[in-house]
């Protein structure tokens, strides 16, 4: 049983991680498209 | 170095599917790296004909093969596929085999992101490919697709464009992958200090592609703006600055390097205690010394223009820091050096390989040294002796470290051991040939001859043949290579499980070949 709830946890920390590197990455793609908008 | 009390028994529960659909639809961690491995294969020699034909109008002065505009396509294509379509998933295809093997992990944690991440890529590349054939032809502006030349490029542009974003989208989805894996799949016991530094320089270049992919993935978005919607981001007629675009796309390019070479790094530091027969010397130093790179990269971007004009004060900046970075790469070069002091060295081909990158990767990072001093650069800016540096950075650098790799693992991948005799006479060639190749470009850039031209003044031809010949003999020994590799993966001498005597680390407890499936049930790491 607690093997399954650890399975389950790994399940959503791996989700949580993928999804917060995914958000790190649009946000210096977006910061860079907006830093050019400011500067031109 | 990590030890294992138990390891997977159960891996042959069930195997591959049968056919194209096997590596069509597979999500096995070991598959897609074969999948991505041997298509940086096929991209080594799509890119190195694309250099045979530089090299080929080069031999001589004068117009011989070729027309100026076709020339200026191939040095872009060639080194654009090199880049995103060879070396980088090359690393990939090593991180997709080994990371999971060596922290004890049965798979990739987003296995199907991870087939998603793969076959995005023959898509890519083939679009990138493609423009080649369209009107107007591929885009012809060196790989770091400066404005304005850039967007006087005919139909292909907004196609290269969105090849270059693709290839980012594939490397970022890897990334990602790469980081969950080694946060969340260890093996108990294996701690972040006592994973190999393969891992080790995965992780950092993971972290690097997370932050610089998508900067230059903005960066051609603004040029596919400026191209197609009436911005003006680089365009000075429209109030735009084309020294912005150097400024992202350095950015994104100066940490590129190292997320081409960091991998290359981790690899020598598995050979060189494996055939010294001693741990690595300062393991821990060496993981410091990856960060210290990793951090470093992000603050030398300008270094690649400074004759654009800056402030004094930003010359002195970019100068330093680019000089600091000596520093943590001499703490490697010194820590493998003295991994090999004493120990009980054997020179099979992997540490042949790993040999030649220590000395002349170093030959190439102090060029990239004596770049970094601004008066100087001046000199040397946008001359051969710029095309020579990187040269030995990527190529003896980065590809040995890769060729390095393979050698190392194949045993490991295909279950039998490599011809050492057939490996021994790739490496000789290969090292005679890359010198030849490449040293005299040092001499060219010296005597003034600019990058990216097909013609020349009579002066340079000397050094410009040989350097040509050198470019045919070692494009045509890596075919040696490739038959290496087919004749290894259809038969030959059984590889044992541990395959090197002086071997260390879960991967090595595994049988050879690995098992489709390993350690579903996790090894305790002590």
């Amino acid at each position: 049983m607690s093997t399954m709830a650890n399975e389950t946890e790994r399940r959503q920390r791996i989700r949580r991680t993928a999804v917060v590197l995914g958000l790190v990455a649009l946000a210096f793609y977006a910061g860079f498209i907006a830093m050019g908008v400011l500067n031109s | 170095m990590s030890a294992t009390t138990t390891h997977d028994e159960h891996h042959d529960d069930h195997g591959p599917d049968k056919g194209i659909m096997r590596w069509i639809t597979t999500t096995n961690h070991k598959d897609i790296g074969t999948l991505y491995l041997f298509f940086a294969l096929a991209m080594l020699f799509v890119g190195g004909a694309m250099s045979l034909v530089i090299r080929a109008e080069l031999f001589q002065p004068g117009l011989q093969f070729v027309n100026p505009d076709f020339f200026n396509q191939m040095t872009t294509m060639h080194a654009l596929i090199m880049v995103f379509g060879m070396i980088m998933p090359a690393f990939v295809g090593f991180a997709n085999w080994m990371v999971p093997m060596m922290i004890g992990a049965p798979d990739m944690a987003l296995p199907r992101l991870n087939n998603w991440s793969f076959w995005i890529l023959p898509f890519a590349g083939t679009m990138l490919l493609s423009t080649l054939f369209m009107d107007g032809g591929g885009p012809a502006s060196g790989w770091t697709l400066y404005p304005p030349l850039v967007l006087q490029t005919g139909d292909a542009l907004p196609f290269a464009i969105f090849a270059v974003h693709l290839l980012g989208v594939s490397s970022i989805m890897g990334a990602i992958n790469i980081i969950v894996t080694i946060m969340n799949m260890r093996a108990p016991g294996m701690t972040l200090m006592k994973m190999p530094l393969f891992v080790w320089t995965w992780l950092i270049t993971a972290y690097l592609l997370i932050a610089v992919m998508p900067v230059l993935a903005g960066g051609v978005t603004m040029l596919l703006t400026d191209a197609f919607f009436g911005t003006s981001f680089f365009q000075a007629a429209g109030g735009g600055d084309p020294v912005l675009f150097q400024h992202i796309f350095w950015f994104f390019g100066h940490p590129e390097v190292y997320i081409i070479i960091l991998p290359a790094f981790g690899i020598i530091s598995q050979i060189i205690p494996t055939f010294s027969r001693k741990p690595l010397f300062g393991n821990d130093s060496m993981i410091y010394a990856t960060a210290s790179i990793a951090f470093l990269s992000f603050i030398v971007w300008a270094h690649h223009m400074f004759t654009v004009g800056m402030p004094l004060a930003g010359q002195l900046f970019f100068m330093l820091s680019t000089m600091l970075i000596a520093v943590p790469t001499g703490v490697k070069v010194f820590n493998w050096t003295s991994t090999m002091w004493k120990g009980s060295l054997s020179f099979e081909t992997p540490m042949l390989f790993a040999l030649a990158f220590l000395f002349l990767f170093t030959i190439g990072g102090f060029s990239g040294l004596m770049l970094a001093i601004v008066p100087a650069d001046f000199q040397y800016h946008d001359s051969y002796f710029v095309v020579a540096h990187f040269h030995y950075v990527l190529v003896p650098g980065a590809l040995f470290g890769a060729i390095a790799g393979a050698y190392f693992w194949m045993p490991k991948w295909t279950g039998h051991m490599y011809n050492e005799t057939l490996g021994k006479v790739h490496f000789w060639l290969s090292a005679i040939f890359v010198n030849v190749l490449f040293f005299p470009q040092h001499f060219l850039g010296l005597a003034g001859m600019p990058r990216r031209i097909p013609d020349y003044a009579t002066q340079f031809a000397d050094f410009n043949a040989i350097s040509t010949i050198g470019a045919f003999g070692f494009g045509f020994t890596q075919l040696l290579f490739v038959y290496i590799v087919i004749k290894c993966v259809r038969g030959g001498e059984k590889a044992t499980a541990q395959v090197w005597d002086g071997a260390e680390g879960l991967e090595w407890t595994v049988p050879s070949p690995a098992p489709y499936h390993t350690f579903e049930d996790a090894p305790e790491v002590r």
